[in-house]
């Protein structure tokens, strides 16, 4: 399809990523109102107890939470289209402000750990190749199932244990010395035990799967050719088979972005580390309508969008693949 | 001399193996099972071995390391950890089994009826799943929290089981699209099977071999999940007795260094994961035999 019109491919992707974002603003929309709790209570604080039933009326008025849903939902997304996404009512400023001060540091901590788990699990599952079936191979198994079974929460708490409170090598909570926010080797200290269970939470996955893919690259007919031509070990794996596991890791690295990046929620909250994770936990959880909206609607359309990317890759690789059939099934029926 | 024209050359012998010379319980994960068996029957039939009373609150022994009375130490309101670690057992694998007994079920109905479905419904079906999928987790089981109320053993449950069905019902609407045209579902369909009929008697035997890895995963996500949320404060509230509410504790723990009530719960929780994942890995092995492929590679 991709090669007989490329035009209307890439149209139809998109239309189908513009209509993904709608209806998950609207679904996100209707369950945050549908549930109960007051969302007075995020902008008002207790005072909201002491309140007449006449203050009450004109505080949702000026919040706009007196109308039906439907009418909020129109009324919201008439806004949404001139930029304007509402105020925060827990920090009463923009939306967009509270987001911009918290996003860079989530994007460090799920960036930089993106990158390092995007690097580092071809080189583990390539390791473990090269020594198949022998004690390194092994070894690197059990202790990666091990790891990789370790609940977050746990691993940072028992992290904090060691090196924050008996070892007393980093800090154990924020991002920075207080008061010394453009040190630069403060917030590297910072981030060294939250980016340690990010890696290590995820690494042995992406690993396990590029080993498993290789291991059955090699079982195929055009490796006994080779070996039996006499290209060494080596050659064969990294001239030829990695060749053709790349592009399906590539595809599954895109989707794992999203999860990688928005995954960050039990780590930040374990090491109050101020970011996206932590905000929108709050935001869910105190009914901060506006600030919720605006933090799904972003990470949902990365993970859409990072979606679609992966489906472009798998229909590159392989136009056999149905449309419908996203890299996802690829992922979960494969590790 | 025998007549050798007709042999392949460089054909390897085919080392036959002859099934009774292997054992019953070679490659079967028997360490595992038997692991996941005490721990589960010691939670089970922890009122035998356990007199005391785990919600009892000894006041005077508060906060205290592992010793010869108390095996695992006590918390800070005085509960013997020991007993704590197994009567929270259970409701941690009580969760465990019924959110993903709940998913499961879900995940085959929908994936059935979205691979069984004329394409425009099996399309809309599955943008809806990505839509599901959009949507960070942890927000979404806030939210469905919030819908139901106070948090209970039973909530949770629910909650759990019905943010977790997705991936399995991909699997299964993948399988089920290869399944539906063969001659025997068109037959019963033919003389008039309905839906779950042809869901029981034709589809689940057939795709169950390739979801049983990923159920016993989510069984092993569904006890995590347990434990994440109750830590954060959104799961079960520290009176009801689970593995994520004693590790909930453990924050306060932190600053007076209590480090068996960090330690002792979570030594318990990851070894029965590894228990399931070790069982989970060992069914997905016997389904796609990789071991024919590794022996390449293997100098003998």
């Amino acid at each position: 399809m991709i090669n007989k019109n490329p035009y209307l491919y890439y149209s139809r992707k998109i239309l189908i990523f513009i209509l993904s974002v709608f209806l998950l603003s609207i679904a996100v929309f209707y369950v945050a109102r549908l549930a109960p709790g007051d969302a007075l209570f995020s902008y008002y604080g207790s005072r909201v107890e002491k309140m007449s039933p006449k203050e009450r009326e004109r505080a949702e008025k000026k919040l706009g939470l007196d109308a039906p849903i439907h009418i909020q939902y129109i009324r919201w997304l008439e806004n949404a289209a001139h930029g304007n996404f509402g105020i925060s009512f827990k920090y009463k400023t923009d939306v967009l402000e509270v987001i911009k001060e918290r996003l860079p540091n989530t994007l460090l901590l799920g960036g930089i750990g993106f990158l390092f788990i995007f690097i580092l699990s071809p080189m583990l599952g390539i390791l473990c190749i090269l020594h198949n079936g022998k004690w390194l191979d092994k070894l690197i198994c059990k202790v990666g199932t091990i790891i990789s079974c370790i609940p977050e929460f746990w691993m940072s708490l028992v992290l904090i244990l060691i090196f924050a409170i008996n070892l007393k090598w980093f800090p154990s909570s924020g991002a920075y010395f207080i008061g010394r926010e453009g040190d630069i080797w403060g917030r590297i200290l910072h981030l060294i035990l939250p980016m340690t269970v990010v890696i290590a939470s995820h690494l042995w996955y992406y690993a396990y799967m590029v080993r498993n893919r290789l291991l059955r690259e090699i079982g195929t007919g055009y490796v006994l050719l080779e070996k039996s031509v006499g290209f060494s070990k080596r050659s064969i794996i990294f001239k030829h088979c990695l060749r053709n596991v790349l592009p399906s890791y590539l595809s599954i690295m895109a989707i794992s972005l999203p999860h990688i990046m928005g995954g960050t929620y039990i780590v930040e909250t374990v090491f109050s580390y101020p970011g996206i994770g932590t905000l929108s936990y709050e935001s869910a959880r105190y009914k901060d309508y506006n600030l919720l909206m605006v933090l799904c609607i972003m990470s949902g359309t990365v993970v859409i969008l990072c979606n679609i990317i992966a489906q472009i890759i798998d229909e590159r690789i392989d136009p056999r693949i149905r449309e419908s059939e996203t890299a996802r099934i690829m992922e979960v029926s494969d590790v | 001399m025998s007549d050798n024209r007709f042999t392949l050359v460089g054909m390897r012998p085919v080392d036959k193996q002859s099934p009774q010379n292997t054992k019953w319980y070679k490659g079967k994960p028997i360490f595992s099972i038997v692991l996941f068996l005490i721990i589960v029957l010691g939670c089970l039939f922890c009122e035998l071995f356990i007199p005391q009373d785990p919600t009892y609150m000894d006041l005077y022994n508060a906060n205290i390391a592992p010793c010869k009375k108390f095996w695992f130490g006590t918390d800070t309101m005085g509960r013997d950890i020991f007993s704590m670690v197994w009567y929270g057992g259970r409701i941690s694998l009580f969760i465990g089994f019924f959110a993903t007994a709940i998913s499961t079920s879900i995940a085959i109905c929908y994936g059935a009826a979205s691979g069984l479905a004329p394409k425009w419904l099996d399309a809309i079906m599955m943008r809806f799943t990505e839509i599901f999928l959009s949507i960070p987790e942890l927000l979404l089981v806030v939210l469905i929290q919030a819908v139901l109320g106070d948090a209970n053993v039973i909530s949770i449950t629910f909650v759990i089981g019905i943010t977790s069905w997705v991936a399995v019902a991909k699997v299964v609407r993948t399988e089920v699209l290869q399944i539906r045209n063969s001659e025997y579902v068109i037959a019963a369909r033919c003389m008039g099977a309905g839906f779950f009929h042809i869901l029981n008697k034709h589809l689940i035997p057939n795709f169950m071999s390739s979801i049983m890895f990923m159920v016993v995963m989510n069984i092993r996500t569904a006890i995590v999940y347990e434990s994440t949320l109750s830590f954060m404060g959104i799961g079960l509230s520290t009176e009801i007795i689970s593995w994520g509410s004693l590790l909930s504790l453990s924050e306060k723990s932190l600053l007076s260094g209590s480090w068996w009530i960090i330690l002792i719960p979570g030594i318990f929780l990851i070894t029965s994961l590894l228990c399931i994942t070790d069982i989970g890995n060992y069914l997905r092995d016997r389904k796609k035999d990789i071991n024919g492929i590794k022996r390449l590679f293997c100098r003998k």
